[in-house]
């Protein structure tokens, strides 16, 4: 395993290198520069342009700006941003983190709960109506046209029902006048989000050990605490509202994303689950008299899990890279609305940086699943 | 790990995070304090990125009682005398000298302006060119030699006792202090066309309101009362130290980048606002500046040209004759909201959204709204739609390298068989306006209406005969002459096989237009002139294709026929030197075409020297005669600037202005609550 490891980083530096490679040169063969912005100003003198140039590196060989290009990628400096002059790129991005995070992880997260869900009961249940209404409603989603659909979303509970915000992500009379940050109060929802997770794992753990003795539905109310303390918590830290706020932002983009992407997991499930149950295991957990239930959910759903799991590793991943239209529709400020500002700006530097964010966490992300395989299937050895 | 193990990880984590729940990360109390200072309207400001220009008429004493300052965060959710604004993009800094400098981006624009003093500005409407800071025009410029070098000097007077929001006083030395930092550091961006090197050496201040200024050369209108006079004015107290550091930085390059990045926490303004708040990607805010000096100046324009300003115990000025007869427009200074919100929004629909369901007053757009999202909010119970002229124009341009391009007969041919009123009428249903000149008839002081203006009014057939006609004059021939049908509708015989006066056969050309996705009214007219050059013989492709790759061709490597673009355009029309002057021809120059004739250029060099401003005005008359007879440029159309605002809870002292109100940023300090 650990010199399997040590090949996989290998390949990872070699891919990141071409990523790398390929992106400034894409970005490169690109017609014209971010300097045509100032080239076009007519009231500008030739020797302020070359200043210019000058500022954005611009004026160097291209072959240069490769190496320097390559240099500061390597040493963790994505440049400057054009656009946002004189910001870091790196700056930039991580200030836009926290609010894809927040939005992406909570989708991704519903999405693949109701899409395991309903995948399950419906390969359990082959050929009812339930499978029918399902399969057809989901793929019809899945395959809405995203724009066309968010804004309809938006247009249905946003305008006519007034029963949310038409998007952005917080409401500008609620938060003018305060003193913290957006950022700090995505911050804290996550790590809120991190803990109330690690507690609800926490509890399904002492229910595991004292299993035979607790019954299972003792969590609820343990768990049902673990959220008042913490909704108490926050009522009482001052940012209460301000949170509040957000998530009422939060509830139509999560919906949306939702519904248009929990077809995916389901279809999936659906499809590892009905390869599953014809195994013999299946038929063996069957025959010791096992209830259907538990058959299901122990035998045929964990082996089904394999891909499902593997998709929601990518999920988790490809969240942080946000959406272009999701986040432009709902004027969500995150990486994806911002790759298509530094595109459409020409900031040649942040939308490298932003390709190459996204890169690295694709390669991140396959590594993850090659090892998560090995503990998820113990029949599976690298060699 | 042990169960144990676990626990105490996740009771960690639980702590942890109601620990960060329940603190509180303060930064610091917002307070507004007193201020007085004149609205700003530079020319920058009102070129590259608009700015509010003054004020607002009154209706009755109580509505336009100015709210008190409010501590920020007491409103709440409450909507009170906010002016909301949405905008569809994001600032990029709030630092006023990269705004100017290399981030100078509308968006920015909107919401950074008219904080800064400027000397003169802009009036209303008409686009007077008045005293902002300045108590009154300046002395005419004089030559005059100190220790043996010939300067060209102005002097002038500034208003007393107007103030920065930190107190102190806005003096000669901010001023001085303001144009020595932009030329030391080499500023970039917009900079040196407002503080033009070539021409400014330096300034003085001859105690705290006399201020007298040197350049190197005669500077003509467009570097002193269009440039430098427009220049806004940083107060010294707050950015000296700031600049002192960045000078140590290293190199140039490094000392602006320097400068560029400060982020500016409490730097006073001398404007009817004070920058607030910031909340990236969500909103800004700017909060009344509740001892403007300028606010309540009664401002009167009347039909004779005449301009007055009145402000109690202040300034009062008048200028452009007697102010009697018939007024034109009145107004009174705010600002008269509590603060101005500009709420954020990722793409135009969502913004209209907000619009129709009244989440914000009014949002900015520089190109205004498209036709689908005008039709969208056509008829919305409490919203008005407004329609002004923009200030920009989209052109066909020649290579004058290049045969037939270079004569000027194919050229005023191409332009007779363009029917601009038949494709905006007909196929552009309205969405755009046909214009003939490069100086638009929106910008009346400087517009000449006595030019000639090839095809207008002309039908199918008789645009043919003229091309024709004109062809045939200057020695075009062809095998198979165009014939149009009799009733006039459609073109029975194409030309084929046109020769150039030399005999030579016409080559085949090509028009570079934007793509349909990036433009799709350019690109349509490219098609239609392809349409209508084929008939008559003329072979011409029109070529779609990206806006960058049109730039590169045609203005960094000159290699094309024709071309179709457009340009913004100032009120001052000193970029007619810019576009057609000779010198300007070069690889990256503005005159790609290479248009080259002598008489202009003398008056192009004659109008950037020029002082005053009835001579300028006829020499850009005679310009525009030039260009209307050789036409480097065809002008094709505008597109009209259409905006809407929420006019049940909001009212504007006038709507009708050259490029909508967004080129005043929407008019923070003259809009009024109903």
């Amino acid at each position: 395993m650990t010199s399997y490891l040590i090949r996989r980083v290998g390949q990872m530096a070699l891919t990141l290198f071409l990523i790398i490679t390929l992106t400034f040169f894409l970005v490169q063969a690109h017609p014209g520069d971010y300097a045509s912005f100032y080239v076009l100003n007519p009231d500008l003198p030739p020797d302020v342009k070359d200043r210019m140039r000058e500022a954005f590196g611009l004026d160097k060989p291209v072959w240069q700006q490769y190496f320097i290009h390559l240099k500061n990628t390597f040493t963790g400096n994505f440049g400057v941003s054009f656009g946002h002059f004189p910001r870091p790129v790196m700056d930039v991005l991580a200030e836009r983190l926290p609010r894809t995070i927040v939005l992406f992880l909570t989708a991704t997260a519903i999405s693949f709960y109701i899409g395991f869900f309903l995948g399950k009961a419906i390969a359990w249940r082959r050929g009812g109506l339930f499978e029918y209404a399902a399969t057809i409603s989901g793929a019809t989603l899945f395959t809405a046209f995203t724009p066309a659909f968010a804004l309809m979303m938006i247009w249905v509970f946003a305008f006519k029902l007034g029963w949310f915000p038409v998007g952005k992500f917080l409401d500008p009379l609620v938060w003018r006048g305060t003193d913290v940050t957006a950022n700090y109060v995505f911050g804290s929802m996550l790590l809120s989000a991190a803990a109330f997770f690690a507690f609800a794992l926490l509890v399904m753990l002492l229910l595991k050990r004292f299993g035979r003795r607790v019954p299972s539905l003792a969590a609820l109310p343990v768990l049902l605490g673990g959220v008042a303390v913490m909704a108490l918590a926050w009522a009482f830290s001052g940012i209460g509202e301000l949170a509040l706020d957000m998530l009422k932002h939060l509830v139509l983009p999560v919906a949306t994303l939702t519904l248009i992407s929990f077809a995916g997991t389901m279809l999936l499930t659906r499809n590892s689950m009905l390869e599953t149950i014809r195994e013999d295991y299946v038929m063996a957990a069957r025959a010791k008299g096992l209830p259907e239930k538990q058959v299901r959910d122990r035998h045929a759903a964990r082996n089904a899990m394999l891909p499902v799991v593997t998709s929601l590793v990518y999920s988790l991943i490809f969240a942080i890279d946000g959406s272009v239209i999701i986040e432009s529709v709902f004027s969500w400020p995150g990486t994806g609305l911002t790759l298509l500002q530094a595109v459409r700006s020409e900031d040649l530097p942040l939308v490298m940086g932003a390709m190459l964010f996204i890169g690295l966490l694709s390669l991140l992300a396959h590594v993850i699943v090659d090892v998560l395989y090995v503990y998820l299937d113990p029949r599976i050895r690298y060699q | 790990m042990r169960p144990t193990g676990w626990l105490a990880f996740f009771g960690l984590m639980l702590a942890l995070s109601l620990l960060l729940g329940c603190t509180r990360e303060v930064v610091k109390e917002v307070i507004v304090t007193p201020v007085a200072g004149p609205t700003a309207t530079s020319q920058t400001e009102a070129t590259a990125a608009p700015v509010e220009t003054s004020t607002v008429t009154s209706e009755s004493e109580t509505e336009n009682e100015r709210p008190a300052a409010t501590t920020a965060g007491s409103s709440g959710a409450e909507t009170g005398k906010v002016y909301r604004i949405g905008i569809a993009e994001d600032l990029t800094t709030t630092n006023h000298w990269a705004y100017v400098g290399p981030d100078g981006t509308v968006w920015n624009g909107y919401v950074l302006g008219g904080s800064k003093p400027v000397l003169y500005g802009y009036s209303a409407q008409r686009f007077d060119w008045i005293p902002s800071l300045a108590a009154d025009f300046p002395s005419p410029l004089k030559e005059e030699t100190v220790d043996g070098q010939i300067f060209w000097t102005t002097e002038l007077e500034l208003v007393e006792g107007v103030k920065w929001s930190d107190g102190s006083e806005v003096t000669a030395e901010d001023f001085v202090f303001t144009a020595h930092t932009a030329t030391e550091l080499q500023l970039t961006g917009d900079w040196p066309t407002i503080v033009d090197p070539e021409y400014f050496d330096h300034a003085e201040a001859n105690g705290p309101y006399s201020l007298k200024v040197y350049f190197k050369q005669k500077p003509g209108l467009a570097r002193w009362q269009f440039g430098l006079a427009f220049m806004p004015i940083f107060s010294k107290s707050y950015w000296q130290p700031v600049v002192a550091e960045a000078k140590q930085a290293g190199d140039t390059t490094e000392q602006q980048k320097a400068l560029y990045a400060h982020v500016p926490d409490g730097e006073p303004s001398a404007g009817g606002f004070i920058f607030d708040q910031w909340e990236r990607g969500a909103f800004a805010e700017k909060t009344m500046n509740p001892d403007y000096s300028f606010s309540g100046t009664e401002v009167t324009q009347y039909a004779n040209g005449a301009y007055t300003a009145s402000t109690a115990g202040v300034r009062d000025f008048s200028a452009y004759g007697e102010p009697v007869g018939e007024t034109v427009l009145e107004y009174t200074e705010g600002p008269y909201s509590e603060s101005t919100i500009y709420s954020i929004y990722g793409s135009q629909d969502a913004a209209v959204l907000a619009l129709k369901k009244g989440d914000i007053d009014f949002m900015l757009n520089p190109l205004g709204l498209s036709k689908g999202l005008q039709d969208q909010l056509t008829g919305e119970d409490g919203l008005t739609t407004i329609e002004n002229a923009s200030n920009g124009l989209r052109y066909l341009g020649f290579n004058f390298r290049k045969e037939p391009m270079d004569s000027t007969a194919f050229r005023q041919a191409v332009a007779t068989l363009i029917d601009k009123e038949f494709l905006v009428d007909t196929v552009l249903q309205g969405v755009a306006i046909p214009i003939y000149t490069m100086v638009p008839e929106g910008n009346g002081a400087w517009y000449n209406p006595d030019v000639p203006l090839f095809g207008k009014g002309m039908t199918r057939q008789e645009r043919i005969a003229k091309a024709v006609e004109l062809l045939k004059e200057a020695g075009f021939t062809w095998e198979t002459e165009p014939r149009v049908s009799e009733d006039g509708n459609f073109v029975e015989q194409q030309g084929e096989g046109l020769k150039m006066p030399n005999g030579e056969p016409v080559p085949a050309m090509e028009v570079m237009a934007p793509s349909p996705g990036y433009d799709p009214l350019r690109s349509t007219f490219a098609i239609w002139i392809e349409r209508w050059l084929t008939e008559v013989g003329i072979p011409l492709r029109a070529n779609l294709t990206g806006f960058n790759v049109i730039v590169d061709k045609v203005f960094n490597q000159q290699d094309f026929d024709m071309w179709i673009l457009g340009w913004g355009l100032s009120a001052f029309p000193d970029y007619l030197e810019n576009f057609f002057h000779s010198r300007h021809s070069g690889l990256e120059g503005h005159n790609p075409g290479g248009y080259n004739n002598p008489e202009f250029d003398r008056l192009a060099d004659e109008l950037l020297a020029e002082t005053d401003l009835e001579a300028a005005r006829q020499q850009v008359f005679k310009m525009q005669a030039f260009l209307a007879e050789d036409l480097p440029y065809v002008v094709l159309f505008d597109t009209p600037i259409v905006e809407t605002y929420r006019s049940e809870r909001i009212e504007f002292p006038y709507t009708e202005t050259w490029g909508g109100l967004q080129s005043s940023a929407g008019l923070p300090g003259l809009v009024n609550f109903r």
